[in-house]
């Protein structure tokens, strides 16, 4: 076997329906994340993208009544089996969060957090392993001077890229971003983007996102979901490659949502 | 990103998921390990309040009766109850707090939401901090020199109220201080943005959500006013007047269940057979109250929040409503 094998890989999800507690919050979802490309998930609040995104990284296992029916797959590996070793999934799939939430702690620990889990590197590798991931998030060359300092003196644009640095750098199988931008300015949003561009290129992308230049900038491939007004429970309307979405969609709700009349 | 570092990014070092793969293993059995110790604990937690309350009650309910709850106490013959010092605990419980509490209140109000920031405020919290780890018959002393000699108020039950206000209030004004900062900014913000005053932003805005906080400092500062003995001792007295028992009349002399309790098992009543009795009774009864305030107050705790927060269980947007 060589030295190293690539790493990004399929998420696949099907038949997928899920619940909190009695509510279907989501129904009938088949889906395919494909690697090296970054899928946007669009729609409007409250029709499940984020619990959909949560669930694949098994973290909504936290909420109280959370249930999932249907198949959820890492490459062969099924996310929900009981043999699933969660923490090792975890490692595997990547996240970022909406609002950046780096640990009170040094620029260089927030990175190092991941890294130092179960067996902390020597130092030297480890300072390399925390370099490579503030490089690759274009975050570098701001912080090389001040890994020292608190990572909570950064600006709003620049602490995400610092979270997305601490989530590559146990290098994941799988990205999870679940609206990264919202709380950012517009240049750091596109810094943001671009390195989203950037890192489809290692890993298998899913994002969430409200806005809808942000997907049609960053993405290769789109879903579309919307609730049901019939049960309340958000599913899939339309998934396409994105430049289709936005140009010719095929559904009159994808239509309406892409084109700003509703959501 | 140069094509080095994705080039990294994008393979799995080998040899680094080996090692993490080995380590793994070990943490996943630190975590069960650890699952176990936090469990035992909580269950050697739950042993011990269980234990106490079947001790407490299996040594004290063959006491308890009406008779029991309602006569008078002797201290000569058997057969004595604890009716006036039933009265005089709930006596000092109410006075003491209706004393500490806006006092306790307020000043947690000044230094969370007036103060600024500073050595000041800074040595006020730490004076308060350092203020309720006095052991409790030091307050005692100062009660008894205050109340008692210079402003004559004499054992009384106002005397000890007085005293376990003041015993009580650092403690009070910590917890309340740290339930109303706990009140995020924004509704602080919110508030005044509409234009609220600063009271009716601390009244409107911050307050009802401090509640709960606020409402644990005062179940807290109940429960040590029921269990104090030392102050009281010194302040109160160790005897209730047979002519003035259920008296409201804040100057009569009182004894409370604690120090009844005190008196019966530590000093002693020679020729009072059922004093051992007596003193379980007591206990039990002690031990019922403070039960019945704290799921009272809790009971109360969570109607309040459900009124101040609109109605409990709010349907989600378009979920079944109420009919």
């Amino acid at each position: 076997m060589d030295a190293s094998t690539p790493s990004a890989t399929t998420m696949t999800v099907k038949d997928t329906s899920l619940f909190y507690g009695g509510f279907r919050a989501v129904k009938d979802i088949n889906l395919h994340f494909r690697p090296h490309a970054v899928t946007a998930i669009i729609g409007s609040s409250g029709c499940g993208k984020s619990t959909m995104l949560r669930s694949l990284n098994r973290i909504n296992d936290r909420v109280n009544g959370f249930r999932v029916e249907g198949t959820i797959s890492l490459g062969d590996q099924d996310v929900y089996a009981p043999t699933t070793d969660v923490v090792d999934l975890r490692r595997r799939v990547g996240m970022v969060f909406q609002r950046p939430n780096p640990f009170p702690m040094s620029i260089f620990d927030n990175v190092a957090f991941g890294l130092t889990l179960y067996a902390p590197p020597k130092r030297a590798d480890l300072e390399m392993m925390v370099e490579t991931a503030l490089r690759a998030s274009a975050l570098w060359g701001e912080v090389k001077d001040k890994l020292r300092r608190p990572a909570t003196e950064l600006s709003g644009g620049q602490q995400q890229r610092l979270c997305i640095a601490r989530a590559i750098a146990t290098r994941p199988d799988v990205l999870l971003m679940d609206e990264p931008c919202s709380a950012l300015d517009p240049i750091s949003t596109l810094k943001v983007e671009e390195l989203i561009a950037e890192l489809k290129r290692s890993y298998t992308v899913v994002i969430v996102t409200h806005n809808m230049q942000q997907a049609a900038r960053a993405s290769d491939v789109t879903v579309m979901m919307n609730m049901d007004e019939a049960d309340r429970a958000g599913h899939v309307i339309e998934v396409g490659a994105t430049d289709d979405i936005f140009t010719n969609p095929q559904h009159p709700q994808t239509e309406a949502y892409v084109s700003g009349r509703f959501g | 990103m140069n094509s080095d570092t994705r080039e990294i990014l994008a393979t799995k070092d080998v040899a680094w998921e080996r090692r993490i793969m080995a380590a793994r293993r070990r943490a996943t059995l630190i975590d069960r390990a650890m699952t176990g110790v936090m469990s035992l604990a909580a269950l050697f937690l739950v042993i011990v309040l269980s234990g106490v309350i079947f001790i407490i009650l299996r040594a004290g309910l063959p006491a308890i009766s009406w008779t029991f709850l309602t006569t008078a106490s002797s201290i000569t013959d058997p057969g004595g109850g604890i009716g006036p010092q039933i009265w005089v605990t709930m006596y000092i419980l109410v006075l003491s707090l209706a004393i500490v509490t806006p006092i306790g209140v307020g000043a947690a109000i000044y230094l969370s939401e007036y103060a600024r920031p500073g050595p000041i405020t800074n040595a006020i919290r730490f004076s308060t901090e350092a203020l309720a780890s006095v052991p409790s018959v030091v307050f005692g002393v100062f009660g008894a020199i205050v109340f008692l000699t210079i402003m004559n108020l004499g054992f009384s039950v106002l005397s000890g109220s007085l005293t376990l206000a003041l015993l009580n209030l650092p403690l009070m004004v910590r917890i309340a201080e740290d339930a109303i900062r706990a009140v995020p900014t924004a509704y602080r913000e919110a508030s005044l943005a509409l234009g609220g005053s600063r009271w009716e932003t601390i009244r409107k805005a911050v307050l009802p959500s401090a509640l709960p906080g606020i409402i644990t400092a005062l179940v807290l500062t109940g429960g040590r006013i029921i269990g104090e003995t030392a102050p009281l001792i010194l302040t109160t007295g160790t005897t209730i007047s047979p002519n003035a028992q259920y008296s409201l009349n804040p100057l009569q002399t009182g004894e409370t269940l604690a120090v009844h309790i005190w008196v019966l098992k530590i000093v002693g009543v020679p020729g009072l057979q059922d004093a051992q009795l007596v003193a379980d009774g007591s206990a039990a009864v002690l031990l019922l109250i403070v039960l019945i305030i704290n799921v009272g107050m809790a009971y109360f705790t969570n109607r309040l929040t459900q009124r101040l927060r609109g109605a409990s269980g709010a349907p989600r947007a378009g979920g079944s409503k109420k009919g």
